[in-house]
């Protein structure tokens, strides 16, 4: 668990899953590479959110106690020594940097946790402002786009391909100041 | 020209699937990244959409091509490895363009992905000018004691069948 002034970033537990399938069944993150509209019922909600992934954490809102968003770490390649991960906001929270704080505290738990060399994540064209102050600062790079990779809403539409290095991060100036924060909350 | 020919891939040609990859490990990154238990290495190739294999004068497979992830998005990747040997490379490279216009052909792909490791065996000969890369993937995995960048290229059916008319009717 890493706490922020403003957040609680945690592993989920199953009295979780109603809030997370209220955030996935938002119209603009329907179409994940999950579930490409087809949502399935909540009752079989639990093995689709849990396939090809290790462990899901949750961001949690600290004055509300509500979680405003959560992050995967998925399809984890031992052997190379990379992983996936993908970032949800609920529709409410978007913008107000709740969740992209939980992606600074989601970096320093995964590469403090797992044998992990690098992260990566595929952003649709529509979502990739994002992580543009990431890529402009240098802790997260754009290794390329794949054009016109999937139909959204009857539209092709290009795949920004992220990526966050361990060495980037942990010499980044943000982790600093992140942790920085951290210790005087404590 | 050299004598050889190819076929889809049959159950059979497990077995042969089993030595490529283990000869080349771990450069065929779908089946080696896990390790090579075979039982693994059987329920991996299980869940590729169709295969073929190369077979040289003497009907001795000596390459294999898969199409995976082939749904409906139009798109599929395609996964081509020889044997390590420089005639194995040489016929890859002879039918490269029969098996892209086979990998089109077969199944109703536009844009046709293509990953590998920058010291990867050239099995696509003239056809790798074809393909423009899209992503790279610094450091993405060790091989032989150092880091080899992985990189995902496409190849497109407009772009192929100009540079192939005729090839896929």
């Amino acid at each position: 668990m890493i706490t922020t002034s403003r957040i609680v970033f945690r592993p989920v537990v199953p009295t979780d899953y109603p809030r997370l399938y209220e955030i996935e069944s938002d119209p603009t993150t329907a179409m994940t590479w999950r579930y490409h509209g087809n949502l399935p019922a909540f009752e079989q909600y639990e093995p689709a959110l849990w396939k090809q992934t290790q462990q899901i954490m949750v961001v949690e809102g600290r004055t509300s106690g509500q979680v405003v968003g959560y992050l995967q770490l998925h399809d984890v390649d031992a052997r190379a020594g990379n992983a996936w991960f993908s970032l949800y906001s609920g529709p409410e929270h978007r913008g107000s940097g709740l969740v992209m704080e939980g992606l600074m505290a989601y970096c320093e738990w995964a590469f403090g946790n797992w044998p992990i060399r690098w992260l990566y994540a595929h952003s649709f064209a529509q979502n990739v402002t994002e992580f543009e102050h990431g890529m402009r600062r240098g802790e997260a790079v754009r290794l390329g786009v794949l054009r016109e990779r999937v139909i959204v809403d009857g539209e092709p539409t290009d795949v920004h391909v992220i990526g966050i290095s361990r060495e980037n991060w942990m010499a980044s100036p943000l982790r600093r100041r992140f942790n920085l924060l951290r210790a005087r909350l404590s | 020209m050299i004598e050889g020919s190819w076929r889809l891939a049959e159950a059979s040609d497990v077995p042969f699937v089993y030595e490529l990859v283990t000869q080349v490990d771990p450069r065929w990154w779908r089946f080696s990244r896990g390790g090579l238990e075979p039982s693994l290495l059987i329920a991996t190739a299980q869940g590729v959409s169709a295969g073929v294999v190369v077979l040289d004068e003497f009907s001795q497979p000596v390459a294999c091509a898969v199409l995976a992830e082939a749904g409906t998005m139009g798109t599929g990747m395609f996964e081509y490895f020889a044997l390590p040997t420089a005639h194995a490379e040489a016929l890859a490279r002879q039918f490269a363009p029969d098996l892209l216009a086979a990998a089109f052909t077969g199944a109703d792909i536009q844009r046709l992905y293509y990953e590998r490791f920058e010291n990867d065996a050239d099995v696509f000969g003239d056809m790798s000018a074809l393909f423009e890369v899209e992503v790279t993937y610094p450091e993405f995995a060790m091989i032989g004691g150092r880091y080899e960048n992985r990189t995902t290229s496409v190849l497109t059916r407009e772009r192929f069948a100009a540079a192939h008319p005729g090839s896929m009717q």
